[in-house]
Parts: structure tokens; sequence; C-alpha cells
């Protein structure tokens, strides 16, 4: 940024420049304090009130905080959110960079494939997961056939408790890894390529140039997707709704802690209680930011 | 040199397979929503495509699935108008303006970046209900009527246009609002047209805020009709397959059509989910 001033500014008092730059800014904060700004302040109240439309409006303590604590299905969210958080987040970068070093090469067939693995990116969830609802299904879906194919034990999926969340998670990667490939891509390609041939002209396996040279050099992007990712996985919604079908289930097995926030306010209609969950769940995502903060600090390596 | 040969043969093969992975979901959605009613439930499924259009007429006549486009249409659209409007006027006053106050105004948009979603999901609801916007396109719109991100995108991409140009212009007597648009705005098309796709995608794929805020199938997007239409056809795969088409092939056409907008948008940072 610049503080010299353009000719146009010499002359025009420093108050005449904030009213115009207050006007053009004027729009967008109208949009952001109401829809924003307010609105993080009034969720702190919401949850210290018991609020129901159209009813009345008492002060709650805070019982819902407490409510939440001891709230056993509150707290088997919070286990599904960080059980589908731990799997996605070390898989997402995994596959990422598996697949981006797979096509990162100029040539038809593999700008093929990069349209073929980011075009679920943009598909509407519902739309794409009733196939894979479909693919599920234990007794005429693609993936018990493909298991029975190779001869291995077919699976309840989305029927199983234990198995509804991983399955979600593989949906989860196939819509959204293409994001993370691309950026893996366009991080592999920049990279420095003397570096890379001076390894080859020492005979460097490929194993080895990995570990030593590209994942420690693409190391902030890397950690640029754990965080996005980390953040991302608390806030997934659609995928949970859709392959449970609006339930949650089996058994809970699937409701995270979104899910149940919407479940609260928007089937039992406690906005109170499902403010106060946000809340824990806000600072929980705030909390697991700092930490990941403090961690990249001290790995990732920045050139 | 037979051995790397062999080794890109490999490459190439295993490339395939994870292209097939990726298609192999919506090639299946699409083939049994046109499947003959007698193979749908088979085992191992029927994975040939046939052209039996019978369950995309009679999914199509069950719901208003025009309707429901045109809902979609309406708030994306009128999504992108309001957030490009405010984005544009902002991003100028954050790169060209100098006024007293500039930091923490803009602090005060990264502060957006950093507030989850799911915090002012609930209160946004309330908000609406007391000004009975419940159930209406309009709440579907307005809290989306400014982006932080694309402010700070936007914000970047001016700052990157040589300070001369406006040095230039203000000696010619230009003002802001005229280099605004005659200058800067033209200079960001591709960068706002990058913005507006993702806000239309970003749209046509919301589920929880147009779920929570509507009930009637008058304003809801496709989506929430999709959503419904789930909920209560569970077991009518081919039915179920067909809305599921009707859902994904717009997107899946304006992705085609846009993908290098859509890629550089990813590798430049504008992808992210708004």
């Amino acid at each position: 940024m610049q503080s010299v001033p353009y000719a146009a500014q010499i002359g025009t008092s420093k108050w005449r420049r904030l009213l115009v730059a207050s006007l053009f800014l004027l729009p967008a904060f109208v949009f952001l304090i109401v829809f924003v700004y307010l609105p993080t302040i009034l969720a702190f109240l919401l949850a210290f009130f018991n609020y129901s439309p159209g009813g009345t409006t008492t002060w709650a303590g805070t019982s819902n905080f407490a409510q939440a604590v001891s709230d056993p299905v509150f707290q088997l969210s919070l286990g599904n959110s960080l059980y589908y958080a731990a799997m996605i987040v070390p898989l997402t970068l995994l596959f990422s960079v598996a697949i981006a070093l797979l096509i990162a090469k100029t040539s038809r067939i593999y700008s093929f494939l990069r349209t073929l693995i980011l075009m679920p990116y943009v598909t509407p969830t519902i739309g794409t997961a009733i196939g894979w609802l479909w693919m599920y299904n234990p007794s005429y879906g693609f993936m018990n056939a493909l298991l029975s194919f190779f001869h291995l034990p077919v699976s309840q999926w989305l029927a199983s408790p234990s198995m509804a969340m991983p399955a979600i998670v593989i949906y989860s990667l196939w819509h959204g890894i293409g994001f993370d490939v691309i950026i893996v891509l366009t991080a592999i390609t920049g990279l420095p390529q003397g570096v890379l041939e001076a390894a080859d002209l020492d005979g460097a396996r490929f194993f080895r140039k990995l570990f030593t040279i590209i994942i420690p050099l693409i190391s902030p992007t890397l950690f640029f997707i754990t965080v996005v990712t980390t953040i991302g996985s608390f806030q997934s919604f659609s995928q949970m709704f859709a392959l449970s079908t609006g339930s949650g289930g089996p058994e809970y097995a699937t409701t995270t802690t979104l899910f149940l926030i919407y479940q609260t306010a928007f089937k039992y209609g406690n906005f109170s209680y499902a403010a106060a969950m946000a809340i824990f769940l806000v600072l929980g995502i705030f909390a697991l930011t700092m930490l990941l903060r403090w961690i990249g600090n001290r790995v990732v390596f920045y050139q | 040199m037979r051995y790397l040969r062999s080794l890109q043969i490999v490459r190439v093969f295993v490339a395939l397979i994870i292209g097939i992975a990726f298609l192999i979901p919506i090639y299946i959605t699409l083939t049994t929503s046109l499947d003959k009613a007698q193979n749908v439930f088979t085992f191992p499924p029927h994975l040939l495509l046939d052209f039996n259009f019978a369950n995309w007429a009679r999914t199509w006549h069950e719901y208003d699935w025009l309707l429901y486009y045109l809902n979609t249409i309406v708030i994306a659209i009128a999504t992108i108008i309001i957030a490009l409007g405010t984005t544009i006027l902002a991003a100028y006053a954050l790169s060209f303006m100098r006024f007293p106050g500039q930091n923490f105004v803009f602090a005060l948009v990264l502060v957006v970046l950093m507030i989850p979603s799911e915090t002012f999901l609930i209160p946004n609801f309330v908000l609406m209900a007391q000004v009975h916007l419940v159930n209406t396109r309009i709440a579907q719109i307005l809290p989306y009527g400014a982006s932080a991100f694309g402010i700070f995108l936007l914000r970047q991409f001016f700052l990157t246009i040589p300070r001369d140009y406006r040095e230039a212009a203000s000696i010619d007597g230009c003002g802001h609002w005229r280099f605004l648009w005659s200058v800067a705005v033209p200079l960001a098309r591709p960068i706002l047209m990058t913005i507006a796709i993702y806000i239309f995608i970003g749209t046509w794929n919301s589920l929880l805020w147009p779920l929570m805020v509507t009930a009637t199938p008058n304003v809801q997007p496709i989506e929430v009709a999709l959503a419904t239409y789930l909920t209560s056809n569970s077991s009518d795969w081919q039915g179920l397959s067909a809305a599921g088409m009707f859902a994904t092939i717009p997107v899946v056409l304006l992705y085609l059509f846009f993908q290098k907008r859509i890629v550089a948008g990813i590798s430049r940072g504008e992808g992210i989910r708004f």
C-alpha cells in the first residue's frame, strides 16, 4: 500500500475523503452489520435466554450451556464431528498429493482427468448423494458388487452404525477432493524446476525426491489445505443430511454437531439451546485452528 | 528406457482408473434413471446405458421442477447482482482511496472471514422471523448480499492496477465514480466473472440455510426440493435418480462450459466456497 496521495486528493480534506469512502463502503457494511456482526453478538445473547418464536423470551443464565455439557447426544455429536474430521483431513492430504503427482503432466489425457476429478466439486450434494445412496445399497449396490467381485466381505455401509460415517467420508472425498487436487497441482507446477533437475542428476529416487524436496516445498499449501479442510469438516451438513436421508442415523452415527444444531432448532424449535451448542462448536473450531497454526509455525517450511 | 516406458503406461492406467472412479457415481445415477424397470433390482448392478425416459417424464410431472429451477435462478442472479455491487464499491474504497481508519475497516472485513458460518445461522433465522421474511426468496438472498472474501480478492486485484492510471485519470478531471466504472471494473471483468460463477454454483448447491428459512415449494430452490423428494420417496430409486439428474445436469453443463475459469479461480483462491 502506498501512502502518497493522488493528485486528485491533494487539497481535498481528510474528512471529505472519509465521507466519500464511507459512501462506497456503506452498502457492503449494511449487509455485514445486519447479517454478520450483529448476529454474532446475538448468538451469545440467544444462548443466555430462552427464546421461542412468537412466545415470551426469558432469562436462562448458563442453563443452556450446562444442559449441553451434560447432554449425551451433544457429546456424541462432538465425537462424530471429530471422527469425521480425523478421517477426512489426513485422507484429503494423502489423496490430493497422490492424485496431483499422478496427473501433474501436460498431456490431453491428464487434463481430461483433471476435468473429471473436479466435476463432483461443483455438483449439488443431494443430487449426487442419491447415486451414492443407491451405490451403498447393501443388496443391489455397486459398492458391494465391487467388493464381491474382488472376493472381499460385503458391508452394510450406511445401514451400519460403524460404517455409516466412513461411507460419508468416501462420498465427501469424491465430492470435494478436486478442489484440493487443483491447489496441490498449482503448487507442484510452481516448484523451481532447477532443484528437481539437480535431484534427478544426482540420481535421487522418486520417494526421496518426494519427501526431501517436493513435500517440504509445498508444505505451505498442505498446511492451507489442512486448515481449510478442518474448518470445513465441522461445517459439513448436506452430505450427512443426504446420506442419512435426513435422519442423522443409524443410531446417531452420522449426527454431527452442526446436524444436531439444525435438528434442535428446526425440528424441536429450541433455538436457544441450539445457539448454546453452536457457541461451543465455534469455540472448538477456534481452538483447533489456533492449535493448527501453532503446529504449522513449527512444521511448515517457508522459503 | 523400456523400464521408464512401462512406468508411463502404468501411470496412465492408474490415472484412468481414478478418472473412471470419479465418473462412476454420476454415471450410475444416469443409468439407474434410464434403466428398464426389470433391470433396477439386480445384483450385480446393471451398468449399461438404456434410454428409457419414462422415469424422467414421471418424475418431472410429480414435482414442479420448472418452478424450482426458476426460484434457484432468481435467487442466484439477485445474489450475484447485489454481492458484486457491494463488493466492487467496498473493494474500490479499500484500494484506490485514502481515508482515516482505512486499516481498521479492512481488518473488520478480514474478521468476517474468521467467523464460522454456524455462528450466525440461528440468529439470522431469528432475525428473519422477527421481520416476517421467513419463507421468502428475499431471505435467501440478503444474507449473501456482501461477500467479505470477494472484497478481499477484488481489493487485491485492484491493488495490482498501476497507480499511474488513477493519477492520469484524475489529472484529466476523472472522478472516482467514473474511474471505477470505466477503468477499474472493465479491467476486473475476469475476476468478477469468476466470482459470479462461484456465487451461482454456491446458490444452486446451498441446502442448510434454504432448508431452515423456507417451508413451501413456491419459494424453495432445487436442492431443498430434492431433499424433500428424497425424504418422501426414499425407495423409488429410478425417480430419485431422475430427480438427482435434474439438479446435477445444469451445473455440470455450466462447469464444462466455464471449466477454465473455475480451475483458474481455484488456483488463485477464488474457489473457496462463499
